[in-house]
């Protein structure tokens, strides 16, 4: 699995020839044929076309890991196809075992190519050039001139050339052979290496690292423990003892927005003041966490991802006793002007339980009747109310959102739908008590990660664009150079070259810089100017030994050496 | 931070009149592909082997231009290209405007800049507009090095037809940013994505001549009629256009993979995890991997030519469903850079 131009040596394209011996196979053959298929590049072609459709489903549907809540809702709309979809995996595509079993099977391919032939690059790096073929002139690009020199002289002072300029040389009797660009194979593996080092240092975060969200409210505070949390994902390894115990209270939170033009209502800045504690007993630091600004605090990162209101609210009961003072979180519902719902649920009412579902508007205006928000901001909030009594059905032992009332055992409560401002009360019938608007707090919500495995992915990322880059920019090619002496004396060099790995093109214009230089080094006249098999389309730059095939290449890489 | 609604309505009146340079330019193309005779008569680029082959197969509904037989000069010493400025009258113009087109076209994404007071790239309409400003700016540069000014005609078609839906259906006003985007790294990661897109346009057209080219050269290998051949006339062979689009996928996978690095950092910053399979960041996973497949088909044997080609087309397909289709179809994280 490599973006190289070799790979189709060192990599089978497929397995076609050996399909007629597989009757003959053994256990052991068919293991090697097995692998064989696993890394040939055919294979690891399937398995990324099969990666790239496996991930379309993943955009498509809600999540699981990204969206619980469309996940419901899609459930409620698709009754009968939720479950088969469900069964497939579908919400959770990316923890499918579908999806795992392509992405193993992907790297296993990829290891399989990859680690031979890093074993075999270590071998090469000790090898020398082939020996120069008999035949320049067949090679794709070639040059010959004469100079005065001896062979030997001239042999020698090709060699010091292509030695500055950093070739690996082989000598023999009448010829040199140069090599460069080992580079590209090693970042050709850099690349697929780091990729593996990725994948690893995704698993290191999932196995050791955890993710939490928690809603705080203006005013409070929470300390980093299990308990303490809204949504708690641990690691596969992760215990309750082994979160870092800082703690963060919430001081004030400002939101502003545009307040006119086509813009309007558009969030400039969020900011929430924090003061938070590293440890227990540490000394208390603060903290401004705005978007893109997380807190930093003992290796865990703790975002603002969200923000609302929270309508501070007082219920007293037919008795006369406060049952709940404080606020309730609210939900925006639209985020273009903060309108919010939520509801409020006071189990220990007497005579009878309370519950009340609720319209937060920030800006109230009137609209034709009706009141509506205007702007996000609290410029003048009202609160709208209906309620219930009877029974929350809390007891029932299911789990309950405290986002939504079970209106089940709820009767409704005939009063008068009339928004209340900061101050005001509503007399519930019946004796039922009395509910009381106090005003509005702010609430963030915030995620917490913590991932081990974040800086290894980075580097191991930035490795992979090295090992990339590398492995386009360098090209491994060879120049060759004999000499023989002519019958007028002089010698006559022949050099040729040709390009292992060049796909992009390129080659001939370094080699007739060579050919050039060394010319100009030994004084000598051209007969037959630098020129390559494939002639250029518009010039220098589109010059095209690729149309002479990699195959022909390799005849001629592999010739002299009598493979 | 206030708008500067002067700045913007002059970004405004810029983007505009780049559009009709731009078509004016592409109509000029157009009318030196019809009225220009001599490159056509310059003979065939391609290497020497091919040119045969193909005369061989030619007939006489072939191409009748193709030169038999003589080798252009070789000229491949010390990197020197014979002229790598355009030739022709209808060339020449068409250049020029597409040129003073481009440098239209930065001064009014500038002045959106200036405007905004921010990097102008910040919703679908600025997107829109800076990675076409990056594909023409690919055809310039490839038009100089590579002297594939033949692409001129091809690559404006796609580009006058985006910036028009861009400034009639998606045109935003200029405005500010959500917080959300209010980070360094919309410079950097939507810069990378914008540079990879603009090449990845360009590799897409001239993948999708090189399968005309290939097709039709097969035909009349094969002695039946290509009717694409009377135009084909004004390109270079197959192997060329191949060889071209490849060199851009070389420039643009990298660019594109370091797009989606910066994206993970940043999204890591925002949002508190490196990569979440919100849709954008699944499609962009996507696009890499099928452009990864392109790559590798391109180096396997029985893959290389033809199947690699309709396999960056895919690619292609799939990125601009991820710049287009999943703002419009599907909501995620990166809903707001919509419309």
């Amino acid at each position: 699995m490599t973006a190289a131009e070799e790979d189709s040596t060192t990599r089978p394209a497929g397995v076609a020839a050996g399909q007629g011996r597989i009757a003959r196979l053994g256990v052991g053959g068919w293991l090697r044929w097995s692998w064989r298929q696993l890394t040939s590049m055919r294979t690891a072609l399937i398995l990324l076309f099969l990666l790239a459709l496996a991930s379309v489903p993943g955009s498509v549907l809600p999540q699981e890991g990204i969206d619980p809540a469309a996940v419901t809702q899609y459930y409620q709309s698709h009754p009968a196809l939720a479950p088969v979809l469900n069964r497939l995996s579908l919400f959770s595509v990316f923890a499918a075992p579908w999806f795992a079993a392509i992405y193993i099977l992907l790297f296993a391919s990829l290891a399989g190519c990859v680690l031979p032939r890093t074993i075999k690059l270590v071998g090469s790096a000790r090898q020398r050039p082939p020996r120069a073929p008999r035949n320049l002139a067949r090679l794709p690009a070639t040059a010959s001139y004469t100079t005065g020199l001896t062979p030997g002289s001239a042999l020698e002072s090709a060699a010091a050339l292509l030695g500055r300029r950093r070739f690996r040389l082989h000598a023999g009797e009448g010829w040199v052979s140069a090599e460069k660009g080992y580079l590209r194979e090693v970042g050709n593996l850099l690349f697929h290496l780091a990729l593996l080092a990725l994948l690893f240092s995704v698993g290191l975060g999932g196995i050791f690292g955890y993710k939490a969200n928690r809603l705080l409210i203006v005013g409070q505070g929470f300390a980093n423990t299990p308990t303490a949390l809204d949504v708690f994902r641990p690691g596969r390894l992760v215990g309750p003892g082994d979160l870092q115990p800082f703690s963060i209270n919430l001081q004030n939170f400002r939101a502003q927005y545009v307040t006119s033009g086509p813009e309007a209502d558009q969030p400039l800045t969020y900011n929430a003041g924090l003061s938070y504690q590293a440890q227990p007993g540490a000394r208390a630091r603060h903290y401004t966490l705005r978007v893109n600004h997380p807190l930093v605090v003992d290796g865990v990162s703790v975002y603002l991802i969200g923000h609302g209101y929270a309508p501070v609210v007082r219920v007293t009961d037919g008795t006369g006793t406060v049952r709940w003072d404080g606020p309730v979180p609210f939900i925006p519902v639209d985020q273009s002007t903060m309108t919010s719902e939520g509801v409020i649920k006071v189990p220990d009412a007497k005579p009878s339980q309370l519950g009340f579902a609720g319209v937060f508007l920030p800006s109230a205006v009137d609209v034709g009747g009706t009141l509506q928000s205007a702007f996000p901001s609290a410029l003048n909030p009202r609160l709208s109310l209906i309620g219930f009594s009877g029974n929350l059905g809390m007891n029932s032992g299911q789990a309950q959102s405290v986002y939504q009332l079970d209106t089940q055992g709820l009767r409704q409560l005939p009063i008068a739908a009339r928004p209340l401002a900061a101050g005001q009360s509503l007399r519930l019938p019946n004796g039922l008590g009395t509910v009381t608007y106090l005003g509005y707090q702010q609430w963030i919500s915030m995620a917490i990660t913590y991932d081990p495995g974040q800086l290894p992915a980075l580097v191991a990322g930035f490795a992979a664009l090295a090992g990339l880059i590398l492995s386009f920019l360098v090209r491994r090619r060879r120049v060759f150079v004999r000499a023989v002496a002519a019958a007028d004396g002089r010698t006559e060099v022949t050099v040729g070259g040709l390009a292992r790995s060049d796909a992009a093109g390129g080659f001939e214009s370094e080699f007739a810089e060579l050919a050039q230089l060394l010319r100009a080094e030994q004084h000598g006249t051209f007969g037959t100017e630098p020129q390559t098999s494939g002639e250029p389309e518009n010039g220098a730059r589109e010059a095209d030994t690729a149309a002479a095939g990699p195959d022909r290449h390799e005849v001629a890489l592999t010739g002299p050496d009598g493979e | 931070m206030p708008i500067n609604t002067a700045a913007a309505d002059t970004s405004n009146g810029l983007l505009l009149s780049t559009v009709i340079i731009y078509a004016i330019a592409m109509l000029c193309y157009a009318f030196d592909f019809a009225f220009a005779k001599h490159r056509v008569l310059a003979g065939l680029n391609e290497p020497a082997e091919v040119a045969v082959s193909e005369l061989v197969g030619a007939g006489a509904g072939g191409p009748t231009t193709i030169v038999a037989g003589k080798r252009p000069p070789a000229d491949v010493t010390a990197g020197k290209p014979a002229s790598r400025w355009p030739t022709g009258f209808w060339l020449r113009l068409a250049f020029l405007l597409t040129c003073v087109g481009v440098a239209v076209h930065v001064t009014a994404i500038f002045t959106r800049g200036i405007a905004e007071d921010r990097v102008p790239w910040g919703n679908m309409y600025e997107f829109i507009a800076a990675f076409t400003c990056m594909a023409v700016l690919v055809l310039v540069a490839a038009s100089i090095w590579y002297r594939a000014y033949y692409m001129g005609v091809f690559v404006l078609v796609p580009i006058v037809f985006g910036l028009g839906i861009d400034l009639t259906v998606l045109y935003t006003p200029a405005g500010s940013l959500v917080p959300a985007l209010q980070s360094y790294w919309i410079a950097i990661h939507v810069t990378a994505m914008i540079v990879a897109i603009g090449l990845f346009i360009f590799g897409v057209v001239v993948t999708t001549l090189y399968l005309i080219a290939d097709r039709s050269h097969r035909r009349i290998a094969a002695g039946k009629p290509s009717s694409v051949a009377g135009i084909l006339r004004h390109l270079p062979g197959p192997v060329v256009l191949d060889r071209l689009s490849y060199r851009s996928i070389l420039f643009g996978f990298p660019v594109w993979t370091f797009g989606v690095m910066a994206g993970a950092i940043w999204a890591d910053h925002a949002w508190g995890r490196y990569w979440g399979w919100d849709p954008k960041e699944t499609w962009s996973f996507i696009t890499w991997v099928v452009y990864a497949m392109f790559l590798h088909a391109r180096a396997t044997a029985g893959w290389r030519g033809r199947r690699a080609g309709w396999i960056q087309i895919a690619g292609f397909v799939c990125l601009m469903f991820n710049v287009i289709g999943v703002n419009l179809f599907i909501t995620g994280l990166h809903s707001y850079a919509g419309m």
